[in-house]
C-alpha cells in the first residue's frame, strides 16, 4: 500500500495535469474561435405585415428596425442610441424614445431632447418590394 | 559556480542558496506577477480575435464578446482580473524588495528594471481600460490627455504618441490598441526575461 513519492512522481503528475488541462480547453477554444456571432449580418431586412397610417412606430422582431407609415409613404428608424449604442425603445404614450443606459430621450421623430445623445436616431432607406412587403436597407443611412 | 553566461543556463542554474529558497523571503510575489502576465498574454491574444478598436466598434465588440460569443465572457473576465491581480502583486513585490533591502548593490539594476516593469504594468492596465471604449474610458482618456499636456513642451507630443486622437467620445484609438496589445507587452516580456536572468546573476531567489 505504502508508496514512496519521489520528486519525479510528483512532477509527472503535474505534467499529466497540464496535458489534461490543455485537452479540456480545446472545446471552449474551438467554440470561441469558431464563433460567427459577430459576423456582419446582411443589411437587408424585409417586413411583411400591416402598418396603419398614423399608428405609432412598430418594431420588426429580432431587429433594431422600427417602422411607421406617414402620408408620403413609409419611414424606418434604427433603435440604436447615438450616445454609446444601447438599444432604445419607443414609448407610444409619451411619444418618446428612451435609452436605458444613460437616460437619453428622443422625441417622436428621433431628435435628441435630453441626456448625452448628440445626434438624432438614424433613419434608413425603406421601399415597397412589390410582393406586398417592405425592404429595409440598414446600410443606407438617410441622415 | 558555472561561468556560462547564457540565458537558459541561468534559468536552470546548478545551485541556489538555501536562504534564497525560503518562501517567506519572497512570498513568490514576482512569480505571481509573471503567472498573471502569461494569463494576460494568452487571454489577450484570444480577445484580439474578436476585438475591433474604434469609436463605433470598440465598445460594441467588447459587448458582443462578453455577451454572445461562446466563452467570450470567461476570457474577458480572466483578462480583466489577471490585470488587476498583476497590479496588486507587482506593487506588493516592490514592497517586499524594500523590506528585504534587496535594492542594494549588486541588485541595483534589477531595482531599476523592476521600477520600469511597475510603470509598464500600470500603463498596460490603463490602456486596457481605454480599449473598453465605455463612457468612463472616454472620461479617463480625457483626464490622461489633460494631465500629460500639463508637461511643458513635451506633453502634447507624448499624448499624441501614446494615445492618438483620444477624446471623451472615443478612447479606443488605433494608437492605444497597438501600444496595449503589441508594443508594451513585448517590451514588458523582454524586461522580465532580463529581470529573471539578472536575478540568477545576482545570487538568485527561489527558482520558478
Ligand atoms: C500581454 C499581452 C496583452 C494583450 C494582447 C492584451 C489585449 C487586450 C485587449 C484586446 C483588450 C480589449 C478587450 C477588453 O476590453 O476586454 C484588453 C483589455 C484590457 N487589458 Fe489587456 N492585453 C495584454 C496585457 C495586459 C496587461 C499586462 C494588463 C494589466 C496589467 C492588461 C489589462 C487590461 C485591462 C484592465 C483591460 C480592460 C478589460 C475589460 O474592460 O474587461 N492587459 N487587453
Ligand atoms: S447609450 Fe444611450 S444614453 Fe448612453
Amino acid at each position: 500500500m505504502a508508496r514512496d513519492w519521489t520528486r519525479r512522481d510528483v512532477l509527472k503528475m503535474g505534467k499529466g495535469a497540464l496535458v489534461a488541462a490543455g485537452l479540456l480547453s480545446l472545446y471552449p477554444l474551438t467554440r470561441y474561435l469558431g464563433s460567427r456571432e459577430d459576423a456582419v449580418a446582411s443589411p437587408i431586412i424585409s417586413f411583411k405585415g400591416e402598418l396603419k397610417k398614423g399608428a405609432p412606430w412598430q418594431n420588426i422582431p429580432q431587429t433594431r428596425v422600427w417602422l411607421r407609415r406617414v402620408s408620403g409613404g413609409y419611414q424606418a428608424i434604427l433603435a440604436t442610441c447615438t450616445h454609446l449604442g444601447c438599444e432604445v425603445r419607443y414609448y407610444p404614450e409619451q411619444r418618446e424614445w428612451r435609452c436605458p443606459c444613460h437616460g437619453s430621450v428622443y422625441d417622436e421623430d428621433g431628435r435628441p431632447i435630453r441626456g448625452p445623445a448628440p445626434l438624432p436616431l438614424p433613419r434608413v432607406a425603406v421601399q415597397p418590394a412589390g410582393n406586398g412587403s417592405l425592404r429595409i436597407d440598414t446600410s443606407r443611412k438617410l441622415n | 559556480m558555472s561561468q556560462k553566461r547564457g540565458f537558459l543556463n541561468h534559468i536552470r542554474p546548478h545551485g541556489v542558496s538555501e536562504k534564497a529558497m525560503s518562501f517567506g523571503y519572497t512570498f513568490c510575489l514576482g512569480g505571481v506577477s509573471f503567472l498573471a502576465f502569461i494569463v494576460l498574454g494568452l487571454t489577450g491574444i484570444l480577445l484580439m480575435f474578436h476585438y475591433l478598436p474604434g469609436a463605433k466598434s470598440g465598445y460594441a465588440s467588447v459587448t458582443t464578446l462578453a455577451s454572445v460569443i461562446p466563452f467570450g465572457g470567461l476570457i474577458r473576465n480572466l483578462h480583466f482580473w489577471a490585470g488587476q491581480v498583476m497590479v496588486v502583486s507587482v506593487s506588493l513585490h516592490m514592497v517586499r524588495v524594500v523590506r528585504t533591502k534587496s535594492y542594494r548593490p549588486p541588485k541595483e539594476w534589477n531595482w531599476l528594471v523592476g521600477m520600469s516593469l511597475l510603470v509598464l504594468t500600470l500603463v498596460l492596465d490603463f490602456t486596457g481600460y481605454l480599449l473598453r471604449g465605455s463612457q468612463e474610458s472616454g472620461a479617463a482618456a480625457a483626464v490622461a490627455v489633460h494631465i500629460l499636456t500639463l508637461l511643458p513642451g513635451i506633453g502634447r507630443p507624448l499624448a499624441q504618441m501614446f494615445l492618438g486622437e483620444v477624446s471623451a467620445a472615443n478612447s479606443s484609438t488605433l494608437m492605444v490598441y497597438v501600444w496595449h496589445c503589441v508594443a508594451l507587452p513585448f517590451l514588458a516580456l523582454w524586461l522580465q526575461m532580463f529581470h529573471f536572468w539578472k536575478i540568477r546573476k545576482d545570487g538568485g531567489v527561489r527558482p520558478l
